[in-house]
């Protein structure tokens, strides 16, 4: 979505937008109609928990995570709303990307990573995720690979623990990381 | 036996919303009835073989059962005498708790079972509606609940204290202990004396100000709140550390970033993981202080810190503070002090025997102290290998032993008075320590760097018996992975701890001689407890593997008793 399609349709839609159906309507434009997003570098947000979508929603409002666009969207919504959506998504199933699943090598070093830094110790056996900590498991490749990499850049910056410990690896890793998650259902 | 049906394979990622959570006891099936718990029964709850009482055996925390049926000549015949599957196959660390025959245990996201203690039959499960926002540290985790008068108590992941009905497990209040948007949590179990609930709180890695906190059992009213950072948090600049190494600390620059920034009391961090002892002589409470906020990033911090790292005593009636001792001042390695704390009468330098208390920490020392002041009599010989302490972290990363994980974790130890022996877990992970310096997030992570597993070098844990009048080490058993969870001595003779890879076992409370092994089929992270119903002795154990070093899950509850 370009900055003039959301200043010429998606704000005044949402504008017009009364109901929760009607403003999850208008995510669908990137995030997809069926949960599947149209761009791959966009995340994946039905079957997200609940309280990550909604730090996210309150990080974009704040400005704390930089994003011209969706700060704009939710610049209106209040905390409720915000929860409101995102439950709204969480009670939405997960949808099957088929994506491949990594050869041996990039999943051990994968794995390796994970010894290292304990990702599950925070996302969960699986990498399933829970309450604000966001699933990863099945996330979209080019998605989980950008938004390591903006951490590591601090690009991305509602998060600098995250940064903080992808500075302790390589963007070797992360390449792993990004491919074996996203494999994973 | 009806065991509860089973979630297999994933995690229910239902179990957390509050859209869709219940508050659901079930109908009591068996003839068992959950029975009230006094004050004087809580006092008296170290010679009480019927029931395990507190979360670590009674108010001293010796996690000593007095029962002795089962025993050095006979543990070999020990057999699981039911096994309950909980509804959450998850990580789990709760200390079973037994009344007169009824068992109540805890899984991760704050639910609570009521057992029948002798055949493991359900009377009923209470799943708590946890809020949206939970942020907390190393897994979803709960180690348990406080029993008293008729009522159950059970902190919960998104900070509420919830009180329940004992008979029933409906919920009879509900209090707010801090603010989960901040990244205040609870996993640890409360302890209630003298009409007081008593909770502290997660959120060292967040940026919180930590806290114990006092409420009114009847109806959950706050009663006192004792900060565990003071507005004044610098202290006295110590260099060196409590076995006398110096931190190699930059006390100037420090100096210099108190003129700036002033005391950075509000998001120091300073969680309180575990329960507090209840001196009933003094009235006074002694628990441990965790880390700093950030972890690893000194720079934002300056001084030493108050009171993280530390024992800290306060008054059980005000809460006033009444003594500390801080073990790592200024600490940047996370190596703080989050196993709890046990009263015990100890040997002082002079060799008379004084009230002591002890405490094991990340370090891998066994910390013996004067209960009357806080101050340190002597550690313990390192239970695992130190290198290059007290190297500071760096961006690229410094070794240093142990990693930041311990030592000894939360695990609460055992004490054996009669062979003068506290009993601890250890872990032995080889880390790097990174650091990187960024501003307080406002309630998200905040470690201030890194502390990261070298891959290629060998890991492992330990079971080690301390003399903690001496500080020798009496006997050491090495295990194949580090170890977390807890241990439990007996008048048998035993001591009995648990290991990731689904071994739980007995061991010989002198020498450490392996007398009986079972394997759960799952990591067992959780300290045992044992209990006496109709004339035979029980040790029971929660197999549910654990978050943080991502051991084999499980959701069992096993009880054992002789064949």
């Amino acid at each position: 979505m370009t900055k003039d399609v959301l200043a010429t349709m998606v704000l005044p839609a949402l504008a017009r937008a009364q109901t929760l159906e009607e403003r999850a309507q208008l995510c669908a434009a990137c995030h997809g109609e069926d949960g599947i997003p149209q761009q791959k570098t966009m995340p994946v947000i039905w079957g997200q928990h609940q309280g990550y979508t909604y730090l996210q929603l309150r990080d974009f409002k704040s400005g704390v995570r930089k994003n011209d666009i969706m700060t704009s969207l939710v610049q209106a919504m209040d905390r409720n709303e915000m929860l409101a959506l995102a439950l709204y998504f969480f009670q939405k199933r997960w949808p099957d990307l088929q994506q491949a699943q990594p050869p041996a090598d990039v999943a051990a070093r994968a794995m390796q990573a994970n010894t290292a830094l304990a990702c599950t110790g925070c996302h969960q056996g699986e990498y399933q995720g829970e309450g604000t900590q966001p699933r990863l498991a099945g996330q979209t490749r080019e998605y989980l690979h950008q938004t390591m990499i903006d951490f590591r850049k601090r690009s991305r910056g509602n998060n600098p623990g995250m940064s903080d410990l992808m500075l302790a690896i390589s963007e070797d890793d992360i390449a792993a990381c990004a491919e074996y998650l996203a494999g994973l259902r | 036996m009806t065991p509860a049906s089973v979630i297999v394979g994933v995690l229910a990622i239902s179990l957390t919303q509050a859209a869709v959570a219940q508050e659901k006891p079930a109908a009591p099936k068996t003839s068992v009835t959950p029975s009230n718990v006094t004050q004087d029964m809580l006092n008296r709850a170290a010679g009480d073989a019927a029931n395990f009482l507190h979360t670590n055996g009674d108010y001293t925390q010796k996690r000593y059962h007095p029962a002795a049926q089962i025993n050095a000549s006979n543990v070999r015949s020990l057999r699981p005498a039911w096994i309950f599957q909980t509804d959450v196959k998850e990580s789990m660390e709760t200390s079973p708790i037994v009344v007169n025959g009824v068992m109540y245990v805890t899984t991760s996201f704050s639910q609570v079972y009521a057992l029948d203690a002798q055949t493991g039959e359900q009377l009923w499960y209470y799943k708590h509606p946890l809020g949206p926002i939970t942020i907390y540290c190393c897994g979803p985790n709960n180690r348990g609940v406080a029993v008293y008068d008729d009522k159950v108590y059970l902190a919960t992941l998104d900070s509420k204290l919830v009180a329940l009905d004992a008979k029933t497990g409906n919920k009879l209040w509900q209090a707010d202990i801090a603010d989960p948007e901040l990244g205040y949590s609870e996993t640890m179990a409360p302890t209630v004396a003298n009409g007081k609930v008593l909770i502290g709180t997660n959120g060292g890695e967040y940026g919180i100000r930590g806290f114990v906190k006092a409420y009114d059992a009847k109806d959950g009213k706050l009663l006192w709140t004792f900060d565990t950072i003071p507005e004044s948090s610098v202290g006295v600049w110590a260099e060196k550390d409590a076995t006398g190494r110096d931190m190699h600390r930059n006390i100037r620059a420090e100096k210099e970033q108190l003129a700036k920034t002033g005391d950075p009391y509000k998001t120091l961090g300073g969680g309180v993981w575990q329960n507090p002892a209840v001196d009933l002589a003094s009235n006074r409470i002694y628990f441990l202080v965790g880390n700093p906020s950030p972890d690893l990033d000194g720079s934002l911090r300056p001084g030493d810190n108050l009171y993280t790292n530390s024992l800290v005593s306060v008054d059980l009636e005000s809460g006033k503070y009444v003594c500390h001792f801080q073990y790592i001042a200024h600490d940047v390695w996370d190596l703080d002090a989050t196993s709890p704390a046990i009263l015990v009468d100890v040997r002082d330098r002079s060799g008379a025997v004084i009230p002591g208390v002890i405490h094991a920490g990340k370090t891998g020392h066994v910390y013996v102290h004067d209960r009357k002041d806080c101050s340190l009599i002597r550690f313990s010989d390192a239970m695992v290998p130190q290198e290059n302490m007290w190297t500071l972290p760096t961006e690229q990363g410094a070794r240093m032993l142990p990693g930041a994980n311990g030592g000894v974790e939360w695990s609460p130890m055992a004490v054996n008075t009669q062979l003068g022996l506290s009993y601890a877990i250890n872990l032995h992970q080889p880390m790097t320590y990174h650091v990187q310096s960024t501003p307080y997030p406002g309630g998200k992570l905040w470690l201030g760097g890194a502390f990261k597993v070298i891959p290629t070098e060998e890991q492992s844990g330990n079971f080690t018996a301390v003399d903690y009048n001496t500080g020798k080490i009496r006997w050491q058993v090495k295990t194949p992975q580090p170890m977390i969870g807890g241990i439990l001595a007996t008048a048998g003779g035993l001591v009995f701890t648990g290991e990731g890879n689904g071994r739980f076992r007995a061991y010989d409370a002198q020498n450490g001689n392996v007398l009986w092994t079972f394997n759960a089929g799952a990591g067992v992270n959780a300290p045992p407890s044992s209990y006496t119903v109709a004339g035979k002795q029980y040790i029971v154990v929660a197999a549910g593997g654990n978050v943080q070093l991502d051991y084999k899950r499980g959701n069992a509850i096993i009880a054992f008793t002789l064949d």
